[in-house]
């Protein structure tokens, strides 16, 4: 499971990232407008002729665009390794596979590239990370996805949390303590608690993604507590020999969605728009709940300045003791991989001196775990040797669940290339009424056919 | 002539006839016939979206034809197809009436109805994805309307309709332009043949414009259907194909099918099916609409 490392003291041992560290020019962040800078113009790129150009794929994601865009910057103007990251943007509704393909197939291909499912996919033609610097700083476990047939294809980004996530403000005005509720029921009384003040007790978003990949996750990390025993009921799926109608966690994991639709907000939809209702709702404290993720928080706290916003399990039994009703969804949201089949080895060598400039020099942190509102990217640290690290009321409440081991793994990483897609298009259909729990057990069976 | 001078001329032409086509056929070669072919030799293949490392015979036609969402996308497509090659023309014919008619300022309203066409599909998907999402269901409430209280595109039936209802808007106003070349093809002493004749205005639409402009039906529908076989991007940008992938056009699967589930040789077997049976619908249409047209 993805853990989190915050030990700051360990970064005095880095000193074979010395080497790494710029010679005198570090803290010069400039912001200049574009990342795609050519040779010549800047600081750095006099001490060297040519610069060996870093292609990568992507900004991580689009939420922090600006934000990783400022970094690249920062570490073009900056650095000494005598490279240059050019980012390749992508096209919004666009898939990785789609993205990549043309590349690859035109001898173009990014050196780097950052993605989750697909990381099986690449593994054949990315380098093996195996005895680098940055995969030993990894914290245990965030490598374990990225692990395939004993070589390291990928290291993470960060760890992404997600579960109930509650407006404080209206839990306190409401008289309910997050951390007293260990059951299904406990979550109906707090319900009723909050609509007692006038409000909607939760927005419960009807989004195909939050629905396919992180709802069904709860069922998926709780059907077992040992891993493999997971893994294998998607074997087992994968195989058609899972009766999921039959099984009595798929039917408590349905009990409390039918719980968060019989106390949803009208407004919550399926609709795209979803998301910025959700948050608004939240927010503005129209609602006590909403089923999310901390990458939610920096829009929440945007929006509704004043209020706190935390985290809290979503328990599927009314047992305190049932597996998953202490723990929230602790995850690795996606890996950097380093392309070996058409790049230079120069270029593969750029592409981790960037990482380890990202990673390990104190510039590299604060663009990564800094907050928003400074350039970062608000990353929570998964690297050992971080002096840096977002402080807000959620990701501290994250670090205490990773702390005290009340994780769930995000078994939906597992689910092949797409099927979040087909199983949000069955939940949806659940969701809205259109289908009963039979008829949703079959879809979810059949999409592993597709 | 001798036979000389006819071979030079012959040479002659076949040289100017290479100079003004070779370009253009290069460039058709390279971007539509090369990668055509190496699609459908990929379809044999286990094409992995990066290499094709052994042949596998028909295995991917087979997974095609088990896909059910295929079956239920293409479906959805013949439905679409049929409801908008209705749809359009009938929209596109009627406002060819509407400004061939001696009305003041048909100009300016051939431009307005032709510029929705002008407008890519992915800024129409999300133009419209506004009015049937936020727009329509304010205004409904305002005026007490039920038929666009809900959002349209978050109900199967509806959000089927919404496309339609998009693509009529987009495609009728280039329909337009045809018909009204048509209608302005057929020699004015026809009309007043018949005009004086004491034919009524609807006698001869049916008997004299629409035989004599049969040929503008044949392209607009072959058009028609084409453009919506082959719809993709109000797809996308409308509704997605949702809900439940409800919508979902073939063309669509197929992109999901390869480029999202990573299934490239499945998606690349369903392309080609595609083609032939676009190729087949198109062909029957043109034979059949051909059958309608009368010489002068």
């Amino acid at each position: 499971m993805a853990t989190l490392s915050r030990r700051a003291s360990a970064f005095a041992g880095l000193a074979a990232a010395a080497a790494l560290v710029l010679s005198g020019c570090a803290s010069a962040a400039t912001d200049a407008g574009s990342s795609d800078s050519g040779a010549g113009d800047d600081a750095a790129a006099e001490s060297c002729s040519t610069p060996t150009e870093v292609t990568m794929l992507g900004t991580i994601k689009p939420e922090i665009k600006e934000e990783f865009m400022g970094a690249v910057d920062e570490y073009n103007s900056t650095n000494s390794d005598c490279v240059q990251v050019k980012v390749i943007e992508t096209a919004e509704g666009g898939t990785y596979l789609g993205d990549i393909t043309p590349m690859y197939e035109a001898g173009e291909a990014p050196v780097l590239s950052y993605t989750n499912m697909e990381v099986p996919d690449m593994a054949p033609r990315v380098m093996d990370w195996t005895g680098t610097e940055l995969a030993s700083l990894a914290a245990p476990g965030t490598l374990d996805f990225a692990t395939i047939d004993g070589r390291i294809v990928g290291i993470p980004s960060t760890a992404e949390a997600f579960g109930l996530l509650y407006n404080k403000t209206v839990l306190d005005e409401a008289g309910v303590d997050p951390t007293a509720i260990k059951t299904r029921s406990d979550l109906e009384a707090a319900f009723q608690a909050v609509e007692a003040t006038g409000r909607s007790a939760i927005h419960f978003s009807g989004l195909w993604w939050s629905l396919g990949a992180h709802f069904t996750n709860i069922y998926a990390a709780t059907v077992s507590d040992d891993r493999a025993e997971r893994l294998a009921v998607l074997d087992e799926l994968a195989a058609g020999s899972k009766d999921l109608i039959a099984d009595e966690q798929f039917n408590n994991w349905l009990d409390t969605m039918d719980l968060l639709k019989q106390y949803s907000i009208d407004s919550a939809s399926i609709a795209d728009e979803d998301y910025d209702t959700g948050m608004y709702n939240l927010a503005d404290g129209e609602v006590g709940f909403w089923f999310m993720g901390n990458w939610a928080e920096p829009n929440l706290l945007l929006e509704g300045p004043d209020n706190e916003y935390g985290v809290m399990p979503l328990p599927t039994t009314d047992d305190a003791s049932t597996y998953g009703n202490d723990s929230i969804s602790v995850g690795v949201p996606g890996y950097f991989m380093i392309d070996e089949e058409q790049s230079t080895e120069e270029e593969r060598a750029g592409a981790i001196a960037f990482l380890s400039w990202f990673i390990t020099t104190p510039e590299g942190q604060a663009r990564w775990a800094g907050p928003v509102e400074e350039g970062g990217m608000n990353f929570i640290p998964v690297y050992s040797g971080f002096e840096v690290a977002p402080a807000t009321y959620m990701a501290n409440e994250i670090s205490e669940y990773v702390n005290a081991g009340k994780t769930l793994q995000w078994v939906f990483s597992n689910y092949p290339a797409g099927l979040q897609n087909i199983y949000g298009a069955a939940m949806q259909k659940y969701y809205d009424g259109q289908t009963d729990r039979a008829g949703l057990a079959a879809e979810l069976e059949a999409a592993w056919q597709e | 002539m001798t036979k000389t001078t006819q071979l030079a001329r012959r040479q002659q032409e076949l040289r100017r006839f290479g100079i003004f086509a070779a370009f253009p056929l290069f460039i058709f070669v390279l971007v539509l016939v090369v990668p055509f072919f190496r699609g459908v030799y990929y379809t044999f293949t286990n094409w992995d979206g990066f290499d094709a490392t052994e042949f596998v015979g028909f295995d991917n036609y087979i997974s095609s034809f088990q896909d059910e969402k295929f079956w239920s996308s293409l479906f959805v497509t013949f439905a679409y197809v049929l409801a908008c090659l209705v749809l359009v023309n009938l929209v596109g014919f009627g406002l060819a009436l509407l400004v061939t008619m001696p009305l003041r300022g048909v100009n300016v309203l051939r431009t307005m109805f032709f510029v929705p066409n002008l407008i890519g599909g992915v800024i129409l998907g999300m133009i419209w994805q506004f009015l049937f999402g936020a727009a329509f269901p304010t205004i409904s409430e305002n005026l007490d309307l039920p038929i666009f209280r809900d959002n349209w595109l978050l109900s199967t039936e509806t959000s089927f309709w919404a496309l339609v209802i998009v693509t009529v808007w987009q495609m009728s106003g280039y329909m337009m332009i045809i018909y009204v070349t048509g209608l302005m093809s057929i020699e004015k002493e026809v009309l007043e043949a018949a005009m004086v004749d004491g034919a009524t205005g609807l006698r001869t639409l049916v008997s004299i414009k629409l035989p004599l402009m049969a040929q503008a039906f044949t392209i607009s529908m072959f058009l028609t259907i084409r453009n919506a076989f082959m719809a993709y991007d109000v797809n996308v940008s409308l509704n997605g194909g949702g809900p439940y992938r409800s919508t979902e056009l073939v063309s669509l699967h197929v992109f999901q099918e390869a480029f999202n589930y990573g299934n490239f040789a499945t998606g690349q077997s369903q392309a080609v099916i595609m083609f032939l049976i676009i190729t087949a619908a198109a062909l029957t249409q043109v034979v059949i609409t051909k059958r309608f047209e009368v010489q002068r």
